[in-house]
């Protein structure tokens, strides 16, 4: 660890000394060549592959602290020290890509200056500020979140509070960092506060605040969170399969599903993100807009629809199969058919292209530049309508999920079910019908349609959810999560997201750099270097599958290595000790065990009282569901969402 | 034998970004190209080879296409079908000409009914069409059921962005201007073909009295080391200018003639 931390403290100062350096380094390139080429493979596709690989890591490191402190809040509020676990696990793995991330930075910068000097000079003219705030964000972050780690024995028990607090702070840092990059990068894409001749007019926040800076970075803040969550979610699957007891299998299971529930919570709002970024696009330029979709590009989107049906399905059909573990989920199978079948409707639907870049033979046999009837499949109110009914199913999947095991005592159970399968009904109702009124109006007005369909959606989610918390509180069990017992199959479903929604990463990354084709910035600087050519979707492909390779095989050398300091040391530092889960052979007199690790942390930081009770029991006391007691421990103090 | 997990797992992995990579690689595969400049002026062209290089830029780095159809009616812009004769009969005392150019540089001044307000000036970035390049792409509009007679003239001198993007890819070039001006006019012997301001009157080759205004530095130092790879302007025989200048110069004499070069605006 303390080699992890110097490397990234060498990083971090290596930043710094080049940021005094950076005006010298722009006046030397003002008369230096405006680009140099990279040995071999030229200084395109090495900027991509390692922009591609920083952007990976970086996603990972802001994204998974987010839900990591969640977890640590939910642990601290219900006393059951397996979230305190998890939090701490994902925070470990954070931590061991977190020097990675800073050097591959180091390393992007070191490639913009000395090999796009001209471009770099520009950049710096206008954003020479923000480069002291991100460095001093960048010390903030590193500091917070090593007494976030280190801390964690230190500031447990009455201090858990300042403990959570760094966590939050650290989020926030590495959120404000997140917010700084995205200007630099949005400001290429959609440039603003600048005069005809491309110098800055007044404050920088001009240039900051452009037309894309807020999409992307509230799409960039989801999709953090979904691709850390599938990441954890993948490391667990990993360490089930690879797991030599039925006591590991249950903890990484319920870790891989912890992992996904994050990942699929965020990922079914990201489509509304993306929206709103895509909406700007053409608010800021409709060249842009119109040639990112319909132009040179309209493929990738077919591509992306594919990648993106296969998160869906993928994240349902893992539910599903998650639900064989869970007695008396038997009752919810039926409903599976219909799901299957909306989500694949909607998948091909989404997949349908409205027009695409055609020969001539092609369009004659077709009947033109739009099929007669698919055509129809293609346009933005079709997609709309699919993806919201996607992400409705999605969401009955988890509730379905949810309550699998749990029967209702409350004496309003029907009318509550019914409210709830009413509301869900109106949602789609109002899905479908915006979406089909959506072709009889013009395209203005449909545009403000997505806005109700959304807006239904969310909705549907909100109430569904504010009546499935008290209707299932304090419940009748029909058995146990048989935690470890679900089919190893379901684990390479988790990888097959983590492996798909790093994909999609960087088949996004190509299309938000594309779109600026032959710009460095849109409009403003015009790329003049051998690769000012923007390539084809395969030769896009190609890159993207070679870096994420490289970037799955950093990853699990770095997991490799942060697993090695803690071999041999479990529950001996000091933060909770890897809980056991119900499921598992030996899990009554592990049960004992547990309970005995747990209070040996937990007499350390002064919890007493939580220990004598057992861990399970003291998180119930606090949250009044006495009942839940006799239920095991999976339910107890369990949290409203998470099992 | 049991495979280990890794491997299980590297093998599933590598399969599903394998399926991804080979679909990408199955579809259409389109780049996206940087316009090539176009120049004309000083040049003798016929109206046929000005229309023709205007459906180019139509076609091209006009990227109007995007939007204009030629016979089919579209949901962003009109149909140009034709727009040649009707130019002159849309707005009162513009004639057809006019009414095409201050569409394509004032889109804004004029909106056909039913259409949004959307088109960019095709002489700003990121169209950014220099002076020639609207010249040929009127005359292309005006050839569509229309006569050609747009001159070079009637394209007002403020159109054209630098190729550049302004002052974010200015050059100041290291070179002395006083030194190529004589470079010009002895070693390189561009006097015998080119005229440049005062200097020269030679009709062989482009006038290059204004050269800085309408090409980038780029395109000239390449011009000047690859001149058939760079291009012929319009309306010149090709091959004529020689290929060795990457030779015979010297590296401070190159730096010379192109910083005095980009004095002639």
């Amino acid at each position: 660890m303390v080699r992890r931390g110097a490397w990234a403290a060498l990083a971090v100062v290596a930043l710094l000394m080049m940021l005094p350096a950076l005006p010298a380094l722009a006046q030397d390139a003002a008369r230096e060549p405006a680009y140099r080429a990279f040995p071999l493979i030229g200084s395109r596709l090495a900027v991509w592959a390692v922009a591609q690989l920083h952007l990976n890591f970086a996603a990972f490191i802001l994204g998974v602290p987010i839900f990591a402190v969640i977890i640590e809040i939910i642990g601290w509020r219900t006393g059951d020290a397996r979230y305190d676990w998890l939090s701490h696990e994902f925070v470990k793995l954070t931590f061991a890509a977190f020097s990675t991330t800073a050097l591959l930075g180091a390393f992007l910068l070191f490639l913009f200056v000395g090999y796009y000097p001209k471009f770099w000079t520009y950049m710096t003219s206008i954003f020479f500020p923000t480069y002291w705030v991100y460095a001093l964000l960048f010390f903030a972050e590193t500091f917070t979140v090593y007494v976030w780690y280190y801390g964690w024995d230190w500031l447990s028990g009455p201090r858990k509070g300042i403990h959570v607090a760094l966590g939050v702070l650290s989020n926030l840092f590495g959120t404000a960092i997140l917010l700084v990059a995205n200007s630099w990068v949005t400001f290429m894409i959609s440039p603003a506060g600048i005069d005809e001749s491309g110098a800055l007019k007044g404050s920088v926040w001009a240039a900051i605040n452009n037309f894309t800076w807020m999409p992307i970075n509230i799409h960039r803040l989801i999709a953090n969170i979904v691709f850390g969550g599938t990441i954890a979610a993948a490391y667990a699957a990993f360490r089930f399969l690879g797991a030599k007891t039925d006591e590991e299998r249950a903890r990484y299971d319920w870790m891989g599903y912890i992992g996904n529930f994050v990942a699929l919570s965020a990922f079914i709002v990201l489509p509304f993100a993306g929206y709103y970024l895509g909406r700007e696009i053409y608010a800021f330029n409709q060249t842009m807009g119109i040639t990112m979709m319909g132009g040179f590009m309209s493929w990738l989107w077919i591509i992306q629809a594919i990648l993106i049906g296969v998160l869906f399905l993928g994240s349902n059909y893992y539910l599903w199969l998650g639900m064989e573990r869970i007695p008396g989920s038997e009752r919810y199978r039926r409903y599976v058919p219909m799901m299957i079948g909306i989500l694949a409707f909607g998948f091909m639907v989404w997949a349908t292209p409205r027009s695409m870049v055609i020969t001539l033979d092609e369009a004659r046999a077709m009947g033109g530049t739009h099929h007669p009837v698919l055509g129809f499949l293609g346009v933005m109110s079709a997609k709309n309508t699919a993806v919201n009914m996607m992400i409705l199913t999605t969401f009955v999947s988890f509730v379905l999920y949810r309550r699998a095991n749990r029967i209702s005592t409350r004496p309003w159970v029907g009318t509550g079910m019914v409210v709830q399968w009413a509301v869900l009904g109106l949602a789609a109702a109002v899905v479908v019908f915006y979406g089909v009124y959506g072709y009889f109006v013009e395209s203005l007005v449909r545009i403000g349609f997505s806005v109700y369909q959304v807006l239904a959606v969310l909705a549907a989610i909100v109430v569904v959810m504010a009546i499935d918390i008290p209707l299932f509180k304090g419940a009748r069990s029909t058995g146990t999560i048989r935690w470890g017992t679900i089919a190893p199959r379901s684990q390479y479903v988790l990888i097959l997201l983590a492996v798909t929604f790093t994909w999609l990463m960087g088949l996004m990354g190509f299309a938000r750099s594309g779109i600026r084709q032959h710009w460095h910035v849109y409009g403003v600087m015009r790329d003049n270097s051998v690769d000012a050519v923007t390539p084809a979707i395969g030769y896009a492909a190609n890159m993207i599958t070679t870096v994420t390779i490289v970037f799955f095989a950093l990853v699990m050398f770095i997991f490799w290595l942060g697993g090695l300091g803690e071999k041999g040391k479990v529950g001996e530092s000091g933060h909770a000790a890897a809980p056991i889960l119900a499921g598992g052979s030996d899990a009554e007199s592990a049960g004992t065990a547990s309970t005995g690790e747990s209070r040996g942390g937990q007499s350390r930081t002064g919890e007493s009282e939580a220990s004598s009770a057992g861990e399970s029991r003291g998180g119930r006391s606090r949250t009044g569901e006495s009942e839940a007691s006799s239920a095991g421990e999976s339910r107890g103090g369990r949290s409203p969402l998470l099992p | 034998m049991r495979l280990p997990v890794g491997v299980k797992v590297g093998a599933f992995a590598l399969a599903v970004m394998g399926t991804y990579t080979y679909y990408a690689n199955s579809i259409p595969q389109i780049q996206s190209k940087p316009p090539a400049e176009l120049s004309l002026e000083g040049g003798n062209v016929t109206p046929a080879q000005l229309v023709k290089a205007g459906e180019e830029i139509f076609k091209t780095k006009g990227t109007c296409e995007i939007c204009h159809r030629i016979g089919q009616k579209g949901t962003r812009a009109p149909d140009l079908a034709g727009v040649g004769g009707r130019a002159g009969k849309v707005k009162p005392g513009l004639s057809a000409k006019q009414y095409i150019i201050e569409s394509l540089l004032q889109p804004g001044a004029y909106l056909v009914e039913g259409y949004p307000n959307i088109m960019p000036q095709v002489d700003k970035p990121p169209i950014a069409l220099n002076r020639s390049e609207v010249w040929a792409l009127t005359a292309f509009l005006e050839s569509l059921s229309g006569t050609v007679d747009v001159t070079l003239d009637d394209i007002p001198k403020t159109a054209g962005a630098p190729a550049g993007g302004g002052a974010a890819t200015e050059l100041k070039l290291p070179g002395d201007p006083k030194a190529g001006e004589a470079i010009f006019t002895g070693k390189g012997a561009c006097i015998a073909c080119h005229k440049a301001g005062k200097v020269g009157a030679s009709p062989v080759g482009p006038d290059l009295s204004q050269i800085a205004k309408i090409q980038t530095p780029d395109y000239v130092m390449r011009k000047i080391l690859d001149p058939a790879g760079a291009g012929t302007v319009a309306g010149f025989p090709k091959g004529v200018m020689p290929p060795t200048f990457g030779q015979t110069l010297t590296a401070k004499e190159y730096v010379d003639l192109v910083a005095f070069l980009m004095t002639l605006k």
